[in-house]
């Protein structure tokens, strides 16, 4: 017993220094898996004040850049609202942008009611990075405004990530740029997305060179491309509705002569490096679709 | 000034300075700067080994609350403040360095010996900062890149930070 205190004692340097690296691999290592919400830490109260106070400082330097976008998002909206376009009486429904639709003749028979399924949320980008292995965003809403994990967020140019962790006033957002090599592995960020033009499938991953460029795979060969074709989100996941921009094909080929699938360098649609605002998506009935796949695996298993 | 309180408000202003400063500087995307560890390098020569460790995890977890790095700097925090003493035992004259002043710096413990000191640290924090931010060997070449490049940016800081605090006393 004495020898072992003796010992102990020796070496109470290197065993406090274990114990320190110890508890340090469990902070990483506990924080590294994706699927478990944890409560990341720019979304504690005090760096969160600290950094709200210095987007005050940052965000009127940016104020010109950040109206540009704004204008030119709502002359987008505008174009597709309604009232922009001529509707001719060809027997078509009146698009009106409620829940109801109506037949245009004289009779205005209600034809089918929609449930609405996207909701959108805006909310100030408090805190982001881009040159990281996995790089975040802080924004400046929580779980009192009705953010939850697993939400999708776009930016007035197109997707951004997905909702990591929520505290009360902020929450913690995993941008795209989330270096994976896109294979088919447990630490894989890659999400599907699809080309506009022609509606082939692939995989969209990062591979931590540059913040402004992303990769997509496993778009088939028969696809015809071209640059600056614009890449836009399959509506697969629950995350993110249909025809969200992601990128514009930038340059594209094939890795060798015999391979049956398309490398895809792309631009992305938002600009990281100056990311201002962006609205974080709750699909509502997302809960029903989650458990109806769920109840389906039981059932097969 | 005492020690105490000048080791106080360093270790607040080097981590302000590189929340605020460094984290957004965008060089190149290989080349993260570093400078906050110099507050380990730069705390005196006769701290307990202990308190010297814990010093760093504190450090590290700082940083690492307004990064979302959840202890990654506070690993290679800890392990620097670890190997602190055996590189100054290395490198120290015999009988010791002069106790007239208490803290490395160069000054105290010449140009070369001190140029080393910190090379040496701030390489090992960087090391062991990327390998597990990182935490991946399938692309060596940019590990590798990742780390010389921000080594040589954070020794430029550090050269700078010398510079501008330079003391003769």
């Amino acid at each position: 017993m004495r020898n072992l205190i003796i010992f102990l004692r020796r070496y109470f340097n290197f065993f406090l220094f274990l114990l320190l690296e110890v508890i340090c691999f469990i902070f990483v290592f506990r924080n590294n898996n994706f699927q478990r919400t944890v409560y990341l830490n720019s979304a504690s109260s005090i760096s969160g004040k600290l950094y709200t106070k210095y987007n005050g400082v940052q965000y009127y330097f940016h104020l010109q850049s950040t109206n540009d976008s704004l204008v030119k998002e709502n002359v987008r909206l505008h174009n597709e609202l309604a009232s922009s376009f001529d509707t001719r009486d060809t027997g078509t429904f009146i698009k009106y942008d409620t829940l109801r639709k109506y037949s245009n003749d004289t009779a205005r028979k209600l034809l089918s009611t929609e449930m609405r399924k996207y909701l959108y949320r805006e909310a100030k980008v408090i805190n982001n990075s881009v040159n990281r292995e996995i790089n975040t965003i802080t924004i400046r809403r929580g779980s009192k405004d009705g953010i939850r994990p697993n939400m999708g967020v776009i930016g007035p140019d197109g997707a951004v990530g997905v909702v990591r962790s929520v505290s009360e006033n902020y929450a913690v957002v995993i941008s795209l740029l989330y270096k994976s090599t896109g294979a088919a592995n447990n630490s894989n960020f890659g999400f599907s997305a699809k080309l506009r033009n022609s509606g082939e499938i692939g995989t969209v991953y990062w591979d931590g060179a540059s913040g402004g460029y992303g990769y997509m795979k496993d778009v088939p060969r028969s696809a015809r491309l071209h640059k600056g074709d614009t890449i836009i989100t399959s509506g697969f996941s629950a995350v993110f509705p249909e025809n969200i921009a992601v990128g514009y094909i930038d340059t594209f080929r094939l890795s060798d002569k015999s391979s049956t699938s398309y490398s895809i360098r792309m631009k992305f649609a938002t600009n990281f490096y100056n990311l201002q605002y962006v609205y974080v998506i709750e699909n509502l009935l997302r809960d029903e679709q989650t458990r109806l796949e769920d109840s389906t695996r039981n059932l097969l298993k | 000034m005492s020690v105490l309180l000048r080791n106080i408000i360093r270790f607040i202003l080097l981590i302000l300075f590189q929340v605020v400063v460094l984290d957004r500087i965008l060089i190149e995307q290989h080349v993260n700067p570093y400078l906050y560890m110099l507050f380990i390098l730069l705390l005196p020569f006769n701290l307990p080994r202990p308190a010297l460790q814990l010093l760093g995890f504190l450090l590290g977890i700082t940083l690492d609350m307004f990064s979302d790095t959840f202890g990654l700097h506070a690993a290679a925090c800890v392990f620097i403040a670890y190997l602190r003493p055996f590189i100054l035992n290395i490198l120290s004259p015999q009988g010791g360095f002069e106790v007239t002043q208490r803290t490395p710096s160069v000054t105290s413990m010449g140009t070369s010996q001190y140029a080393i000191y910190v090379s040496v640290l701030v390489l090992l924090h960087n090391i062991v900062y990327f390998c597990l931010s990182v935490f991946s060997f399938a692309d060596p070449l940019y590990l590798l890149l990742k780390i010389v490049l921000s080594t040589v940016v954070s020794l430029f800081l550090v050269l700078i930070y010398e510079l501008l605090f330079f003391s003769r006393k």
